[in-house]
């Protein structure tokens, strides 16, 4: 077991640079999921600590030992594919042992890791079939038992449940869940799936773009983010951003107008230096963050395009009809099943369940 | 659906015409021939005619041991050959990786012709360049086209340089397929470079591999145009004639076609038997 710290990790591939110095703290044992949108950097910066890319500059560390000269095979680590990346011509047990057969491990202690991981995936039944003639999920359980029977002290896993069906996505992840439990290994998860950052990690690390946006634990991203990025990124449905001005600021408050809502304003208390009347400014409001009529601190009268029932919630889209600017909303309300499309909403915001960004997308808090 | 069917042939019939004539027909009419007497007019029935004389011919076997010798050696050199061009070809290491590719595939454009005269130039004992080289290392000029052991050599050496990169570019297209993540856990498992070539890349290439060896040896058994211009029609003395060239000899030299066609249905079914055993030796473990 070991901790892994990232020290201004850079990658570049030729010119271009595609992580922009990256510091993480892995503790030891810990569970962290690396989640950002397709391209921004996660696999690059997962086989960086894996060994399989080299690093452009700064310093990747497992257990305090500097690994940037350490070949991956000796890194301690052991990497789970989003392809799975099978032998396809092994069989399962062929494909669990092959790594310590070629490198002379005693064949007494190999046997007694494929058993071990066989037992804990639950895979003996398998063991001599090709993988050609396994499904996506018992693939995926090899692939793991493959890392297993490494007795790693990291696991490295690259978005290894995006190739499979919703339903045996949400088993797999609670299998992945018990596995942590069950060996308190250091895990390193790749994802773009929030739900899944969310569910599985101790912390997670946003990336966008090459750039960490933030480090934290699940519910302190969904209740404290960042930045407007993070703040949409975490949460599903997402966040809605609502155009908005200062006003007035006085008193460790500022007021906000919502351009697009005939003028509806808000009274916003902030720590923070208040910031200059006139100023363009982003309120961001959960679906959930949405109560009734007269409940908040300020109400937005809104048309009902489309409702999706999902049994113990609805989502109603909605628009702010012709008050400004045209402005799309989701709103969670309890489950109905009446509510009729082009009707009016009117619902109520809260200064305590919103948050406030500047034009460049930073929390103004 | 029947008439859907009826306008397919009849959009299919010019071309089953010209098979049917040009390819059928043969394949049937010299089966047909391979039985019958054609040194003399009228041709007669007489099914051991040829195929008796066959099996006691020392110039079908002297040419059949060639054959063979050509195909135990060059196939499988070839191959080898062509695996690791194709690797080469495959390295992320390599600059110019298009024009390897035309390179190594451009001797199977060369006319036959063209290619066999330059053989026969480079070969020369007086002065072809591979002589030359020879001697400037300090080794005797080697009469190539006079004795048989060369001689073989030069065909072997001929047809390998003209099919090896055919091999190589189909068998870069298998390599391509093989997912670039297995080498990267292969990697992780500490598995060196070599043990991941011997226990990854061949495993996963073998059906490619035995499609090039089959193609291969089909190709060497029917093997004429080489010991045709480039050993001068088999020589010396026979000591490089193929089937391929003894059929030519009695069919189109004698005239004596149901020899001709005996020989080379023995070629195809020699073709067909030892194509057949390979893909049976190499079979997936099921
Ligand atoms: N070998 C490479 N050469 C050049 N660019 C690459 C290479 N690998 C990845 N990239 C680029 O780096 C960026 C991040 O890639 P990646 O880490 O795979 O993203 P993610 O896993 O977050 O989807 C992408 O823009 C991708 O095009
Ligand atoms: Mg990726």
């Amino acid at each position: 077991m070991a901790a892994v710290t990232l020290k201004n990790v850079i990658k570049r591939f030729g010119v271009f640079e595609i992580v922009h110095g990256a510091n993480i703290d892995i503790d030891d044992g810990e569970f962290v999921v690396f989640v950002g949108p397709s391209g921004c950097g996660k696999s690059t910066l997962l086989r960086m600590i894996a060994g399989l890319e080299d690093i452009s500059d700064g310093e990747i560390a497992i257990g305090g030992k500097v690994v940037n000269d350490i070949e991956a095979a000796d890194r301690g680590i052991a990497m789970v594919f989003q392809s799975y990346a099978l032998y396809p011509h092994m069989t399962v047990e062929q494909n669990l042992s092959f790594g310590l057969r070629m490198t002379g491990n005693p064949k007494a202690d190999t046997e007694r890791r494929v058993k071990r991981a066989s037992e804990i995936l639950r895979i003996a039944e398998l063991m001599k079939r090709r993988p050609r003639q396994l499904s996506g999920g018992q693939r995926q359980r090899v692939a793991i038992g493959r890392a297993i029977v490494r007795e790693p002290q990291v696991f490295l896993f690259d978005e290894p449940l995006s190739n499979l069906d919703a339903e045996l996505r949400v088993q797999m992840r609670v299998e992945i869940s018990r596995l942590h439990k069950e060996l308190g290994v250091t895990m390193v998860y790749v994802t773009h799936d929030q739900t899944e950052a969310m569910t599985l990690a101790d912390r997670i690390v946003v990336l966008n773009a090459g750039n960490i946006e933030q480090i934290g634990a699940p519910l302190d991203l969904y209740d404290d983010p960042a930045n407007r990025f993070v703040a949409g990124f975490v949460g599903s449905p997402k966040m809605n951003f609502l155009a908005a001005k200062i006003v007035g600021a006085d008193n460790g408050a500022a007021v906000v107008e919502l351009v697009n809502h005939r003028g509806a304003r808000l009274r916003k208390p902030l720590s923070d230096a208040l910031p200059a009347i006139g100023g363009d400014v982003v309120l961001g409001v959960r679906p959930e963050h949405f109560f009734d009529a007269g409940q908040g601190d300020c109400d937005l009268t809104l048309k009902a395009d489309v409702a999706e029932h999902l049994g113990s919630v609805s989502y109603v889209y909605a628009n702010s009809g012709t008050g400004g600017g045209r402005e799309e909303l989701i709103i969670e309300r309890e489950a109905s099943r009446h509510r009729a499309n082009g009707d009016d909403l009117v619902v109520s915001i809260k200064a305590d369940r919103s948050l406030l960004f500047d034009a460049t997308g930073a929390r103004i808090r | 659906m029947r008439y859907q069917n009826a306008t397919a042939y009849r959009f299919l019939a010019p071309y089953l015409l010209i098979f049917s004539i040009f390819w059928l027909w043969p394949i049937i009419d010299s089966f047909l021939i391979s039985f019958q007497a054609t040194r003399t007019v009228p041709w007669r029935f007489a099914p051991t005619f040829n195929w008796g004389r066959l099996i006691g011919d020392p110039a079908f076997f002297n040419a059949l041991k060639n054959t063979l010798l050509i195909l135990v050696i060059q196939v499988p050199v070839m191959i080898s050959l062509a695996i690791v061009m194709a690797v080469l070809l495959n390295s992320p290491l390599l600059k110019a990786r298009g024009l390897f590719r035309f390179a190594f595939f451009a001797p199977v454009v060369v006319g036959e012709v063209a290619y066999s005269a330059v053989f026969r130039l480079m070969f020369n004992l007086d002065y072809g360049i591979i002589n030359k080289l020879l001697n400037s290392i300090g080794l005797p000029s080697v009469d190539w086209f006079t004795n048989v052991t060369p001689a073989m050599a030069v065909i072997m050496m001929a047809v390998t340089w003209r099919w090896a990169g055919y091999n190589a570019i189909i068998l870069l297209a298998g390599l391509q397929s093989i997912p670039e993540d297995v080498y990267e856990a292969a990697t992780l498992d500490r598995v060196s470079k070599v043990k991941q070539f011997f226990y990854i890349t061949l495993p996963l290439l073998k059906p490619i591999i035995v499609f090039c060896a089959v193609l291969s040896i089909i190709g060497t058994m029917q093997l004429f145009t080489e010991p045709f211009l480039i050993t001068e029609r088999g020589g010396p003395g026979g000591g490089t004639e193929t089937l391929g060239l003894l059929l030519y000899r009695q069919g189109f030299r004698s005239l004596n076609f149901g020899y001709a066609s005996a020989i080379a249905y023995t070629m195809a079914g020699l073709a067909i038997a030892i194509s057949l055993v390979q893909i049976w030796l190499t079979r997936e473990p099921k």
